[in-house]
Parts: structure tokens; sequence; C-alpha cells
């Protein structure tokens, strides 16, 4: 294993998942949910390609691979949320997270 | 000629569900949107998938279908290569288990009403959902893994979100979303560190890195946001807020598919990336694995989160099982208890604990799965949500009643029934393991004796609380269907369930002798 310059890239993708954790469980607007969703796979993303510039040519190659397949993943799950805030906006008139309040005892 | 059909012949059962799964999106283009044609397709596509496994699995009778060469099962890969996928015989009984699931729940499906809307969206989701849970049966790579994984999740997300048209349902569906993505991405973040310390998201080059680098810390903060991000998928404590209420909001056949069969992926997905790093340490296996010898801290800990966490789900579940009012929450909360009696297999890490916890995950389809099921039957004969509601059912109607009883009775491990057999194989492998292990067969043994209070007070309403006279004169709506109101699918897709629970409880040693191998080729490989 080659030694990486690891300690500070590390801290800004854990900096950029930290954000898109705290964006998913804390804002109340469906919306922004979608957004900290996205923060957080880019911080994955970004790892991967990060690791790949340092990783063996075979390795790196593939880890760049993983990086595009899952900017389309990404894009594919923030897709379906958007169907659920359309289903949700049509039924109740409201995309406020907070607002879901029928499946408490 | 040769290549192609060796790269088509492993996926052919994956290929059929998918080829269902068109059919039935061609005919909701065409107009044909009866429930009962659907399922008719959805049924034949699965029903074919599993007469290919079985075949694949070298049941005789079935040899002709088998697409899979009797060679091309459990073969170690090559020193040094990376497939992205594995075929072994405990991954094709993985298989049959989720089909035997889906199967279920399009069966009892199939008695929906038929101008019901919504039934395209449904069965192709359904199929869709389910070539996922095949694929990660075969997974030997990280990201192969956790995309096969979210080709479950996503669609079952939207499941969930079928019935546009309920408030519960779209709010279930909204909840589902968040923590599903949030599990995403803590378990995808921890396969970029892995890959960041490894330079592979391969299960053998990691595993075989794991025995030889040791363990950096960028290694051991991976393997913790896998664990994070897959204890979501399997509802273990603490990630298991969520489940009560998505299951108590989902449609109930949805519920069943969700309890009894997508979140048994997660358990799988357990199995191949915690295994290899177990079996680093333990007594028991290390002459016989291929890991044995390799530095030993990354093992220890990953075993004691494991087991830790194993004994929070299950007491955790039934202690919050016992308050409940309502027989979905009551059951959904049980649900959990459960996977922790299943994670105890991965813990252990030997062949009789891996078959112990594989039998376990069998019974769970077929009891949870079947009582989802009756639950779903009997909200269609117009009785409440409440436990209390289900007064005298036991009487009025005696199949029913019999078979959600006996259903419950397995669930709490009762002899005679396969939940027995799973819990007597899963907690005497923790016996024989020695050491620390021993305390989790007696964790497992005092929950089984707290889980039967809730199991039979429900058998105490139904059988023993006298009815309410008002209750008892208002008839049951008029679905129009047959079997007394349950329809003919459910109520043979509930027969199945409790017939197959009686049966393996009886006669189970075919089915032990099957896993017992496949576990054991499954240890020598680890992925």
């Amino acid at each position: 294993m080659t030694t990486l310059p690891e300690s500070g890239f590390l801290l800004l993708s854990g900096l950029l998942l930290g954000v898109g954790v705290f964006g998913l469980l804390t804002r109340r607007n469906f919306i922004l949910v979608l957004i900290a969703l996205e923060i957080a796979m880019n911080a994955t993303i970004l790892n991967f390609v990060y690791f790949a510039a340092f990783a063996p040519h075979a390795a790196g190659l593939s880890g760049q691979a993983i990086a595009v397949v899952l900017i389309g993943f990404a894009a594919t799950e923030v897709a379906v949320g958007l169907a659920i805030v359309l289903g949700l906006n049509r039924l109740k008139g409201t995309i406020d997270v907070a607002q879901g309040n029928l499946l408490k005892e | 000629m040769v290549a192609f059909s060796s790269f088509v012949g492993p996926f052919v059962p994956e290929l059929l569900l998918l080829g269902g799964m068109l059919l039935v999106l061609l005919l909701d283009v065409l107009g044909v949107r009866r429930n009962e044609t659907l399922a008719t397709v959805a049924l034949t596509a699965l029903a074919l998938a599993f007469l290919s496994i079985l075949g694949d699995l070298g049941f005789a009778p079935l040899g002709v279908l088998a697409t899979v060469g009797p060679g091309a099962l459990n073969v170690a890969p090559a020193a040094g290569a990376a497939p992205l996928y594995h075929l072994t015989s405990f991954g094709l009984i993985f298989q049959a288990i989720f089909l035997v699931a889906a199967l279920l729940v399009v069966l009892a499906s199939s008695s929906r009403p038929s101008g019901e809307r919504g039934a395209p969206i449904f069965y192709g989701l359904l199929l869709l959902a389910t070539v996922g849970m095949l694929l990660v049966a075969v997974a030997s790579d990280l990201i192969f893994l956790l995309l096969a994984v979210e080709v479950v999740g996503v669609p079952s997300y939207l499941l969930v979100a079928y019935r546009r048209g309920e408030a519960r349902s779209m709010e279930a569906a909204m909840k589902f979303f968040i923590v599903g993505a949030l599990s995403t991405v803590l378990s995808f973040y921890g396969a970029s560190l892995l890959f960041g310390a490894y330079g592979s998201t391969n299960l053998f080059v990691i595993h075989a890195a794991a025995a030889s680098v040791g363990t950096p810390v960028l290694v051991l903060v991976g393997y913790g946001f896998l664990l994070a991000g897959l204890a979501f998928k399997v509802t273990l404590v603490p990630f298991h807020a969520w489940a009560v209420d998505v299951y108590d909001g989902a449609p109930t056949d949805v519920t069943a598919f969700l309890a009894g069969g997508t979140k048994k992926i997660g358990l799988f997905a357990f199995f191949l990336v915690f295994l290899g790093p177990v079996l680093l340490v333990h007594p028991a296996t290390a002459g016989a694995s291929p890991f044995g010898g390799g530095p030993l801290d990354l093992g220890p800990t990953l075993s004691i989160a494991l087991g830790v966490i194993a004994v929070l789900t299950m007491t955790v579940g039934n202690l919050l099982a016992l308050l409940q009012k309502e027989m979905k929450r009551m059951l959904a909360y049980s649900s959990i208890s459960q996977a922790g009696y299943m994670l105890i297999g991965v813990t252990i890490g030997t062949a009789p604990a891996l078959t112990g916890a594989t039998l376990q995950i069998l019974a769970h389809v077929l009891m949870k799965g079947g009582a989802f099921l009756v639950v779903a039957g009997v909200a269609g004969l117009g009785i409440g949500p409440l436990i209390d509601d289900w007064k005298g059912l036991g009487v009025r109607r005696p199949l029913l009643g019999a078979a959600f009883a006996l259903m419950l009775l397995s669930l709490a491990g009762v002899p005679l029934t396969i939940g027995f057999v799973s819990k007597f194989v899963l907690f005497s492998s923790a016996v024989q393991a020695q050491g620390w292990f021993i305390w989790l067969a007696v964790a497992g043994l005092l929950n089984s004796a707290l889980s039967v209070f809730y199991y039979a007070r429900v058998l105490k309403v139904m059988y023993f609380d006298r009815t309410d006279p008002i209750a008892a004169i208002e008839a049951p709506p008029a679905s129009g269907l047959g079997a007394g109101g349950l329809g003919y699918g459910r109520a043979a897709a509930i027969g199945l369930a409790a017939v197959l629970i009686v049966g393996i409880g009886l006669y189970p040693q075919p089915i032990l002798g099957a896993i017992q191998s496949a576990a054991q080729h499954f240890l020598l490989t680890g992925v």
C-alpha cells in the first residue's frame, strides 16, 4: 500500500458526508432532503476519484468507472425521490417532512 | 457461442423475471390491466425462475432445466482473480428463498379486486425488486453488491407508495425513502474507504488483503460505515426505528414482501461482507479457512460489535412488541427481534451457525410473510387493525385462525414447527462454538421465552375472548371473493405457508442437509 496524503482529503470528503447526512436528518423541506442526499453521494464519488488517482493503473480505471456509475445511480435515486415528492404534494398540498404524523401511536 | 452461453447461463432466472416485468409493462400500455392477468404473468415468471434455480441446485427431476453446469458451482476463483459474481450453492439456496417470498406475495395478491388501480406498477416493481434480490445472492464485488441492494431498494420505495391516493402509504414511502437514502450513502461511503485502503472493491481481494496487510484505521472506519448502512436495511437496533412506521403504513401485501423478502438481502450482504473478516479469528474455523493466521484485530472487533447488536436487536424488538396494541405494529417489532436471531449466524461464523441463520431466514419468510398476508386478508374482511378487533376470529374462521395460530407458534419457536428447528440449530451452534458465544444462546433463549407472552396474548384474544355481540352480528363486507371473502389465491398462499411451516418442522432433514453442505462450501471461499 502506498502512503497517500489522505488526511486532508478525507477531511474534505468526511465534511461533505457530514453536511449531507445532517441535511438528510434535519431538513424539513423534502427538496432540501434530496439536495442533501446528492451532497452525501458526492462525498463517496469524490473518494473513489481521489483514491483512483493514487491506485495502480487497473484499480485506478475501475475507481473512475465506479465514480461514473455512482453519478448515474445518484440521479436515479433522486428521480424516485422527486416522484414521491410529487405524489405527496398532490395528496397533502405540502412537502414538509415534519407534517407526516399519521403513523404515530 | 460457448462464451455467450456461459455468461448468460447463471443469469437465466434474472432474465426470466426481467422478461416478465417487461411483459407486465407492455400489457399495461396495451390496456390490459386486470389484476388476475398480470398476476398470472408474474406468477409464471417467478415459478419458472424458481424451477430453474432448483435445477441448478441439482434437484434431480429438474436436471433438464439446469442452466449452470454441475462443475460451475462453488468453484473458488484463481488466485488474484477479481470476478464480479461468484456462483455458490449457498447463494442459489438464498435465491430460492427470495423467490418463495415473492411467489407467496404474488399468489396472495392475485386475489385482489380485478379493477384495482396500480396493478401493473405493483407487479412490475415487485418483479424488478426480485431481480435485485437474486443478483445480491451471486455478488462477489462490493459495488456489484451495493448496486444490487439498490435495485431492490429503489423499487421498494415506490412499491410502498403504489397506492397514490392513500396518505398513510405516501407518508410511509417518504420515511422509507429518507432512511433508505441514508443507508445507501453510508454503505457506499464505507465501500469507498475500503477501496482506498486495498485498491479494489472485490470481496475476494479485500478478504485476502485483510488477512495479510492488517487493519489500518481506514479499514475499521470503512467497515463501520458498511455495518451502519447495511444495519438499516436489516432493521438492526439502533437503526430500526423506521421499520415499524413503514411496515405499518405500507399496503399490507407490500409489508409482507418487505418483511419476508427484501429485508433478507441485507442479511445475505452481511454474510458476504463480514464473514470473511469475522473468520479471521474464529478458533473453530481458523484451521479450515484460508484466512486463518492473519493479524487478529479486525475480526474480534467486528465479531463483538455484531454480537452486541444481535442481542440488543432481539431484546429491544421483543420488549417493544409487548407494548403494541395494533397487530401490524406488533408483527413489525417481532420482525425486528427476529433479525437479531439471524445475525447470530454471522457473529459466530461456523457452518452450523450459518445453517441455523439460513433456516431462520427461510422460517421467517414463511411465518412473517404468511402472517402479514393473513393480516391483509383479515383487513379485507372488515376487521380493524387492533389486536382486540381479532376477538373470536379463531372460532368464527377456524381454518384461517388455525393457520395464523400456527405462524405465531412457529415465531415463538414451539416444537414441530420450522421456527423451532431453526432456533434449535442456531442456539446449539452458539453453544458448540464455546467462549462468549454461549451468551448469545442464553440471550436468544431468554428472548424466545419473552416473545411467547405477546404471541400467546394474540392467541388468547383469537380463541378465548368472548366475541362482542354487536361485532358478531355485523356481516363481513361482500368483497365478492371466493374462499369466504379471502380470495382463492390468498387462501392458497396462506395454506402453502402453513403447510411448509409444519412440513419442514416435522421433517427438516433434506433441507437441513442441503443448507449445511452449501454453508460449508461457502465458508471455504468466504464470498
